[in-house]
């Protein structure tokens, strides 16, 4: 009874039972303080700041996880967050638009008929790149269900055949991650054409409208969206932990401390990585999906390389190789990037110089970044294993 | 004299930017047999390895193996390993920051499809199993430990249980005795010697007197190509050996 | 004697020499009075033929006062004259021929003749028969450049008349041009156009291109049998040359056929008969898909409301009527022959000096990635670190040489000056991140990465915080701007010829460096075992700190030169670093040649797709990076790969 106990996955994961603890105080605390159903004190765009940051934290994990237990330093699953969201924004600007243009039609002589409306609704959405033709990569954007399976499918198979043929060819270090990076930079470019029938640069807008739920306020959206982005972080949170706490985990471990070894061992090597990178992939899609009705907009600036490459860097703050380092890091550094760039610290003027942190912001997370890479590689989260271990040491003394 | 030899390498060349490291190589093992292969540096001894386990590919030549026999030129390094054939590197590559268990349990004959690995649950059979190998090894006490800390015979041990723990039916090991103190030696000496009552057991090594203790056949390799190949005092009596290698 | 020679050019230039009742200008003008005072487009061409005809000397002085709004006229007896300070009180009156002031009117007695922006055109050209026998060669070439820019039939006659009259030799060759080119465009002699025509074969100008476009300009016919006597360039099937809905149209509009309900067409005659929110007794609100409102307009065509659809039987049988066909508007089949011959020569050549402008264009764009490139490729073969900060090196010289030039304001020496300091700046900033953060981040190449990021970031933002987000501008010297034309479509500009002489330049320097030098020789050592070289003596953190600073330097000398043709920013560096990624990896690590074999296939490439789909360079670059995907599944090791066993696993 007690070595059933000792092999279970909480007992070799504890990190999980406090992890859930504390994100579910959090979001039901929110909730309590929230203006769309407690007391009023949290407003609403900082529920959205911190629904937006749960999807963050969820991405780092995935991040974590290729990069820190894989060893693949993936510069481009922020292209994979970013095509989730697209998947969800197809759905969501298509709909709206549509019970707009129906809403406008109800007036007309003729009833409208579906080919109208459809005419109406895809010149209201790609009116803005002088198109009116609805492209064929919209067709399945009328239906919810479908559009949700794109999330997983569409980034699934691109991170499939891209690591497909990277891993087979057996690109490896730095020449891996600036292969992911030419990836993300391919898809950013073609997304910013006019004519790649995601409405260019312009992007897609109007996410934070549900359509069907117009009467709905943000304020209750904004915590809605809170708790699934809480409970997908929690799932995600667990999933992680199970992956990697197993002979999975060993293997994967393996595969990122020498490769080599791991195929004389028997094992298919190329297969574990394609698959771990296809399931981060598809956890970043889903947090994308999360993210952008939350964000309200999306376009292609937000797939360019540098946001992956801050994905990275929030999972090296918190400490790679630690699923709740990734937590931590992705939370502080955007919690506290949107704190110092959200102008709430006041500027302090030396006089002949004033210094405005939203100029200086970036300056001190790229050198803090160095610092930390340099005097302690392993983190926030190596740092919190220390404190722990210090306890634990204390304690049995 | 010798029965069906279960791993044949036949008129093997290889060569980098016009550098033969293996040159016309023929060579063959028994079921269960053990065999030391000496040369000195550069004789193509970590070559022909690679060539075995997939991990370079020969200019030409054929390289046979199991009954009824077949190429291993055209599998992949993980596909020759899980058909048996185990490799032990020079230096000990053992996983460092996991426990000696884990260790252990990857190496583990079992399903090495990922689907598997993910959803697999320790048995007590394996549990066992791990427990005999570590006993034949001599890390029995040392399961839980993180692999890192062990020294570096032992880590020698680990991998060569590791590779015991695949159940090949060819071992090959490069250099497990160096570093090691006399009675490491010892140990390993009876290790290999045991393992190679049931299976082909290659060892590559410079030490002589390690190789004597090993009272097995004896392969000379010299510039990618066969030298003599006898007992250790055919071979050390031989004239063109002594020229080459002992000599010196 | 100007006058004299005017007066014979104007004698020859008249082809219907009619003369006038009376050679008077100003009788001439006052039967023509109000077609003068109100000249319109439509009006003009009679009052000009009949001054040209008149051969009188002072009709150029007319024409030009004319077009410039100093011709008034006199209100009491409708008399011209020229007045040349309307501001004077009272105003004085210049006579038309004589040139002598003649009487002082009030401004209130008189009217401006004001011609509108048409006629002055008119005008003008009428005028430049007399300016190509100006005795000014300035004036004579203004008026071939009027000729060249836009053309009519009369400035053939008297460009012929003029020609050989002609004392320069330059400006009579260009004459010489002009007339063929026009008597391909105006001339009525079938014979002289084809000769003209023909003379131009393989000529790759564009004006040239302009002469003979029009020719074989078309226009789509209608007919039901093929008529013999037109040009015909093509006859077209229906369905495939040309579409059945095109066809149809071209039916609709020459009334051969019954017009097609278009949707909107039924739509609209659907609401037109909406009683009683009913249409011929169907609700309207059943009308949400087109087959009910088919059937609907068809519950209208019974009863005589609106006409029928055409069904596609009808249009078939309607279309088999008839036959369509390309047909020249130039009726000459000869001169269209000839024409199409010529061009085709003319194409044929263009497709090739476009090929080879192509290549100069690849070979520019090479060298800025050569130059962007090769720092990052030494440090990264040396040392096997990838530095993101090099975009920021990138950046750095550009800025340098944007600084220099507030304190130097000769571009020429701000330029000499701002090249070595560029190189200064940014090895001082390189050796700097080496010592203080890659020397300790040695064999982990991915944290590396990361740091340098970091550095990245900090450094493109100080800029920014020091520069402002604006860009700013590094203007480079007088001689290096423009651009080396060697004809119509082959062209360079100077700063990108110079940048491949900066990129050969760099490219023998580090030849050089690596193979003839001591510090060539470690460097080397370094690359190919970092741990036998150091056995051998040679101190690898200096050579590491060295090749660091280098290949920086080299950053901030392509800073300056990518500034001088690109706006300098601060995101100037992060725009290449991609491209300079790809360059080192195609090309293979640690190796001169295959940074140059990178740079090479990357620039041809890009500048390869860009033609196949000109108007996209955003495409162009996708496509671009997913063919280097492709190409490193090849090559995993890149064009030119280190062998061996330093190449290592």
């Amino acid at each position: 009874m007690k070595t059933a106990f000792k092999n279970s996955f909480i007992y070799k994961n504890p990190s999980v039972l406090i992890f859930l603890s504390a994100l579910a105080i959090l979001t039901i605390g929110m909730t309590i303080l929230s203006e769309g159903f407690g007391v009023g004190l949290v407003s609403t765009s900082f529920i959205k700041i911190l629904g937006k940051t749960l999807c963050f934290c969820l991405i780092a994990i995935a991040m974590d996880l290729v990069w820190g237990y894989c060893g693949i330093l993936s510069l481009g699953h922020f292209a994979f967050f970013g095509l989730g969201g697209y998947m969800v924004g197809m759905w969501l600007m298509f709909a709206r638009t549509k019970d707009i243009v129906i809403n406008s039609m109800v007036n007309a002589p003729l009833p409208p008929t579906p080919n109208e409306i459809r005419d109406a609704v895809g010149s209201q959405i790609f009116g803005v790149v002088g198109g009116s033709e609805i492209p064929m990569i919209w067709m399945f954007a009328d239906s919810l269900l479908i559009q949700l399976l794109l999330v997983i499918l569409v980034p699934g198979l691109l991170a499939f055949v891209f690591g497909y043929l990277a891993f087979r060819s057996r690109v490896t270090g730095v020449y891996l991650s600036i292969l992911t990076q030419a990836m993300t930079l391919a898809l950013s470019l073609y997304l910013f054409q006019n004519d790649s029938g995601l409405r260019g640069n312009n992007g897609l807008s109007g996410l934070q409208n549900i359509p069907g739920l117009t009467e709905v306020s943000q304020d209750i959206i904004s915590v809605w969206f809170l708790w699934a982005s809480a409970i997908a972080l929690g799932l995600g949170y667990i999933i992680a932990n199970w992956l990697i706490s197993g002979k999975f985990g060993s293997v994967v471990r393996a595969i990122r401390d020498d490769e080599t070894r791991v195929r004389y061992l028997g094992y298919t090597v190329e297969i574990y990585k394609l698959l771990v990178f296809v399931i981060t992939a598809i956890i970043a899609a889903i947090a994308g999906a999360l993210y952008y009705p939350q964000a309200g907009i999306i376009n292609p600036a937000e797939i360019a390389p540098i946001a992956s490459i801050y994905l990275a860097v929030w999972v090296a703050i918190g400490g790679r190789g630690r699923i709740y380092g990734a937590v931590i890091g992705a939370a502080s550094v955007t919690l506290i990037s949107s704190w110092f760039t959200g102008g709430q610290i006041p500027n302090i003027s030396l006089g002949f110089y004033t210094i405005k942190w939203i100029d200086w912001w970036l300056v001190i997370l790229g050198f803090g970044f160095v610092a930390i890479t340099l005097y302690a590689p392993s983190g926030l989260g190596g740092l919190f294993d220390r404190l722990v271990r210090k306890q634990v040491n204390e304690e049995s003394k | 004299m010798q029965e069906a030899s279960l791993l044949e390498l036949e008129g093997v060349s290889v060569s980098f930017d016009g550098f033969k490291a293996i040159n016309n190589l023929s060579f063959q093992i028994g079921s269960a047999e053990l065999r030391a292969i000496i040369g000195p540096n550069g004789a193509g001894k970590t070559t022909m390895m690679d060539i075995i386990t997939g991990k370079t590919k020969p200019d030409n030549g054929s390289v046979l193996y199991g009954t009824p026999a077949k190429s291993l030129l055209r599998l992949s390094e993980s596909q020759i390993a899980r058909i048996g054939i185990g490799r032990k590197f020079q230096r000990p590559t053992v996983f460092e920051n996991q426990s000696v268990f884990d260790n252990f349990l990857m190496a583990l004959k079992k399903s090495r499809s990922p689907l598997d690995v993910l959803f697999y649950r320790l048995e007590n059979t394996d549990l066992e199993r791990v427990k005999v190998l570590a006993e034949e090894v001599g890390l029995h006490e040392q399961l839980e430990r993180t692999s890192g800390e062990l020294s570096h015979g032992q880590k020698q041990w680990l991998e060569i249980g590791m590779l015991l723990a695949q159940d090949p039916k060819v071992l090959l090991v490069d250099e497990p005795a160096a570093g090691m103190t006399p009675q490491e030696r010892m140990h390993t000496t009876n290790i290999l010697k045991k393992a190679a009552q049931t299976r082909a057991v290659v060892v590559v090594e410079h030490d002589m007197e390690f190789v004597r203790r090993l009272e097995c056949r004896v392969t000379v390799l010299h510039e990618g190509s066969v030298l003599a190949e006898g007992s250790i005092d055919h071979v050390t009596n031989d004239e063109s050996v002594i020229d080459v290698y002992l000599g010196r | 004697m100007i006058r004299t020679f005017l007066f014979l050019v104007v004698y020859f230039v008249s082809v219907l020499s009619v003369s006038a009742q009376q050679n008077d200008l100003q009788s001439i003008l006052n039967q023509n009075s109000k077609a003068v005072e109100r000249a319109s487009r439509k009006t003009l061409q009679p009052v000009l033929k009949s001054l040209i005809d008149s051969k009188l000397k002072e009709v150029p002085i007319f024409l030009e006062k004319w077009r410039a709004k100093k011709v008034w006229i006199r209100k009491s007896d409708k008399q011209f004259f020229y007045i040349n300070n309307k501001n004077s009180t009272p105003i004085k009156l210049i006579d038309i021929s004589s040139g002598e002031i003649v009487g002082l009117e009030p401004k209130n007695k008189l009217k401006q003749l004001k011609p509108n922006s048409g006629v002055r055109s008119i005008i003008a050209s009428t005028l430049v028969q007399f300016q190509l026998i100006d005795i000014d060669k300035n004036r004579r070439l203004a008026a071939l450049k009027a000729i060249e820019r836009d053309a009519n039939s009369s400035h053939l006659n008297a460009l012929r008349a003029t020609i050989n009259k002609e004392p320069l030799p330059s400006i009579k060759a260009r004459m010489l041009r002009l007339e063929r080119l026009l008597t391909i465009r105006f001339d009525e002699n079938p014979t002289k156009r084809i000769k003209a025509i023909n003379g131009f074969a393989g000529d790759t100008n564009v004006d040239v291109r302009a002469a003979l476009n029009p020719i074989l300009q078309t226009k789509i016919a209608v007919s039901t049998i093929l008529p013999e006597d037109k040009n015909i360039a093509k006859i077209l099937k229906v369905g495939d040359s040309i579409s059945t809905q095109v066809a149809y149209d071209i039916l609709v509009k020459n009334k051969l056929a019954p017009a097609q309900i278009s949707i909107q067409e039924r739509d609209k005659s659907l609401i037109a008969n909406i009683k009683n929110s009913e249409i011929a007794g169907i609700k309207t609100s059943t009308l949400d898909n087109e087959q009910s409102r088919i059937i609907a307009y068809q519950t209208l065509v019974k009863i005589g409301a609106v006409p029928d659809f055409v069904t596609n039987e009808q249009r078939a049988k309607s279309l088999k009527e008839f036959v369509f066909f390309n047909q020249y508007i130039e009726t000459n089949k000869t001169v269209t022959t000839a024409a199409k011959k010529t061009l085709d020569t003319i194409n044929a050549r263009v497709k090739v000096f476009s090929f080879i402008d192509l290549g100069l264009d690849g070979l520019s764009l090479a060298s800025i990635y050569f130059l962007a490139a090769i720092g990052l490729a030494i440090t990264f073969g040396v040392m096997g670190v990838i530095n993101m900060a090099h975009g920021e090196f990138i950046m750095i010289g550009a800025y340098t040489g944007y600084v220099v030039q507030q304190f130097v304001p000769n571009y020429t020496a701000s330029i000499i000056i701002a090249l070595p300091l560029a190189f200064i700046v940014a090895f001082a900033a390189g050796v700097a991140l080496e010592r203080l953060v890659i020397r300790h981040l040695m064999h982990r190449p991915l944290e590396t990465l990361l740091a340098t990021f970091g550095i990245s970031i900090a450094l493109q933002q100080l800029a920014k915080n020091i520069f402002g987000t604006q860009a700013r501008p590094l203007t480079s010297p007088d001689w290096l701007g423009g651009s080396w034309v060697i004809n119509d479509i082959i062209s360079i500009s100077y700063i990108r010829v110079a940048i491949f002489f900066l990129a050969l330049a760099f490219l023998f320097l580090l030849l050089f460096i690596l193979k003839r030098t001591r510090l060539g020789l470690e460097v080397r050592a370094v690359t190919q075992n970092p741990r036998m070289a150091s056995s051998m003596g040679i101190n690898p953190d200096k050579i590491n700190m060295l090749t660091f600073g280098l290949g920086s330097g080299i950053a901030g000398i392509a800073g300056v030169a990518i500034g001088l043709f690109a706006q300098v920013t601060s995101e100037l560096g992060s725009g290449y670093i991609v491209q300079s990624f790809m360059t080192v990896v195609v090309g293979g690590v640690g190796n001169i040649w295959g940074t140059l074999a990178g740079a090479s296939m990357i620039g041809g490439l890009q500048k390869i797709i860009e033609w196949f789909n000109p108007s996209n360079t955003l495409a162009a670059q996708t496509y671009m990076i997913i063919f280097i995907i492709i190409f490193i599944q090849f090559k995993p090791k890149g064009i030119v790969a280190l062998k061996g066993r330093a190449a290592g696993d």
